[in-house]
């Protein structure tokens, strides 16, 4: 790439997403999580291992933190001094936000995380370089790093395992970054047969593995650019928008009532998940 | 004071040499090497005798039996090239259910060792030609579905632009590069969608297209 490619065309390397001079054209895929449907039951994760070929690292890797789970539960307890605690939990998925503006993206020293035209945030691991500057910088912390080499030396998918693996998505090796992909396979294949079609993709048409297999249908994922997505409708019903780094239905006097809300919007990351605040038992 | 100012000239070299070779002629897309190693296959196949163009006139010239192609559609064989990832090689089925039926052939070299593998049951290995890396994804089905649907592109031009001229070759050899750049370089100009509209546009050009 050459300087003066690159002056010319300043713009197309660093977008100020999502304000203004870019808007998203044809999609900008998005999620909402409802946490009061969420029952912690771990299903998303384990499809997520299943669907993205992640590898199953074992007690000893988990507590050394090498874990290399897209989608993980996060727990989180009420304290409200109740006599069984346990009942106190609260779970919230969490995988990358696809942010806007993500922090990853300008930090990268290979150009190995981008964002795309879909409004996703990329990782390219034949780009990636391992310098680990993206998962120091998310505020998220939901990039892993392969720090080994599971495939082979780790032996994680014994011979007849490798049947199981994913065609679609690329076994990575030792050394490189990975994070959710928001399943972009199958947005990919799902445009790919649009196309084809010579239409857009159908609200509905395209599942991520999580949401697929969410057993009370947390998850929900579509195309915010369509109005008439699910996905769109919930973000417009809870007035969570985009482009913002603190809602206006927030900044109402004794707030309101709505659910909706993104995580860390106020470090203006933009994030593409909107999750849906459980309904507390301590607050009612 | 003195420091700084050695960082700014430094900094104004570091520009200025760049944009010295920013002015250059961009390197061309394609140079010799492109061509891709003589690959022998099990059967030397002779895609110039199946795909290759036909001309009635020389069919009347016994002394040149070989120039008259078939002219088959390369969808015939690589039968998926409009509905999948991958374009597919044809079975050994495919080859029989034509060369049952070719007695005048029957009895020449490659075709008996055709039906060799057919009695012995067993699938020819063959050899990839095209091989990208395992960290490529290359979508047959969008460009047949481009070039050859949409855009009313004849076949052997369409599938040319990466194989290059099959239709000449007996055994298929790589003739492009099939690097990123290369891939790029086509990408980057704007294409018409459909054969009679104005409407043009480029492929896509992010990198979660072929590598995911």
């Amino acid at each position: 790439m050459s300087v003066s490619n690159m002056l010319e065309n300043w713009k197309n390397f660093r977008h100020m997403h999502p304000v203004d001079d870019a808007p998203h054209a044809e999609y900008k895929w998005a999620m909402s999580i409802d946490l009061d449907a969420c029952t912690g039951c771990n299903a998303c994760t384990v499809a997520c291992y299943a669907e993205n070929n992640l590898p199953v690292v074992g007690k000893d890797k988990f507590n050394a933190g090498q874990q290399m789970h897209w989608m993980r539960i996060e727990r989180y307890w009420d304290e409200d001094k109740r006599d069984f605690p346990d009942q106190g939990a609260q779970f919230l998925p969490m995988m990358c936000q696809h942010c806007e503006a993500a922090p990853c993206e300008t930090v990268c020293p290979a150009g190995a995380t981008n964002h795309t035209a879909d409004g996703l945030n990329s990782q390219v691991y034949n780009r990636c370089i391992g310098s680990r500057y993206c998962s120091a910088n998310c505020p998220f912390k939901v990039r892993y790093f392969n720090w080994y080499d599971y495939p082979t030396t780790d032996n994680v998918w014994p011979a007849e395992m490798t049947e199981q693996l994913n065609p679609d998505v690329t076994v990575r090796g030792k050394g490189v970054m990975e994070k959710c992909t928001f399943c972009v396979q199958r947005l990919e294949r799902a445009k790919n047969n649009a196309r084809t079609e010579g239409r857009l993709v159908k609200d509905g048409e395209v599942q991520t593995a999580c949401q697929q297999a969410c057993p009370t249908n947390a998850i929900s994922f579509g195309n915010l650019v369509e109005p008439e997505s699910k996905v769109a409708k919930q973000w417009a019903h809870q007035q969570v928008e985009l482009a913002r780094e603190g809602q206006a239905k927030d900044e109402q006097e004794g707030g309101s009532k709505l659910r909706g809300y993104r995580i860390f919007e106020e470090l203006r990351a933009y994030p593409s998940v909107m999750y849906l605040e459980r309904v507390r038992e301590s607050a009612i | 004071m003195h420091r700084l100012l050695s960082l700014f000239i430094l900094l104004a070299g570091i520009f200025a040499n760049a944009s010295v070779h920013a002015a250059d002629a961009p390197p061309s897309i394609t140079t010799a090497d492109d061509l891709g190693p003589v690959i022998e296959q099990p059967i030397e196949f002779p895609h110039n005798r199946h795909a290759g163009l036909h001309n009635p006139a020389d069919d009347a010239d016994p002394s040149k039996p070989a120039t008259g192609g078939m002219e088959i559609n390369c969808m015939y064989c690589h039968t998926y090239a409009r509905r999948s990832m991958v374009s597919g090689i044809p079975p050994l089925r495919k080859c029989i259910g034509c060369h049952q039926s070719l007695p005048s052939v029957r009895e020449t070299p490659r075709i008996k060792k055709l039906f060799e593998y057919w009695d012995a049951q067993k699938a020819i290995p063959w050899k990839k030609v095209h091989d990208l890396p395992d960290f490529v994804r290359f979508n047959h089905e969008r460009h047949i579905q481009r070039f050859v649907f949409a855009q009313g592109k004849p076949v052997q031009e369409a599938c040319g632009y990466c194989h290059g001229d099959v239709k000449t070759m007996t055994v298929a050899r790589r003739q492009k590069p099939l690097s990123m750049g290369w891939c790029v370089s086509c990408h980057e100009k704007d294409h018409p969608v459909d054969a009679t509209g104005t409407k043009t546009s480029h492929g896509p050009n992010d990198c979660w297209q072929c590598h995911k």
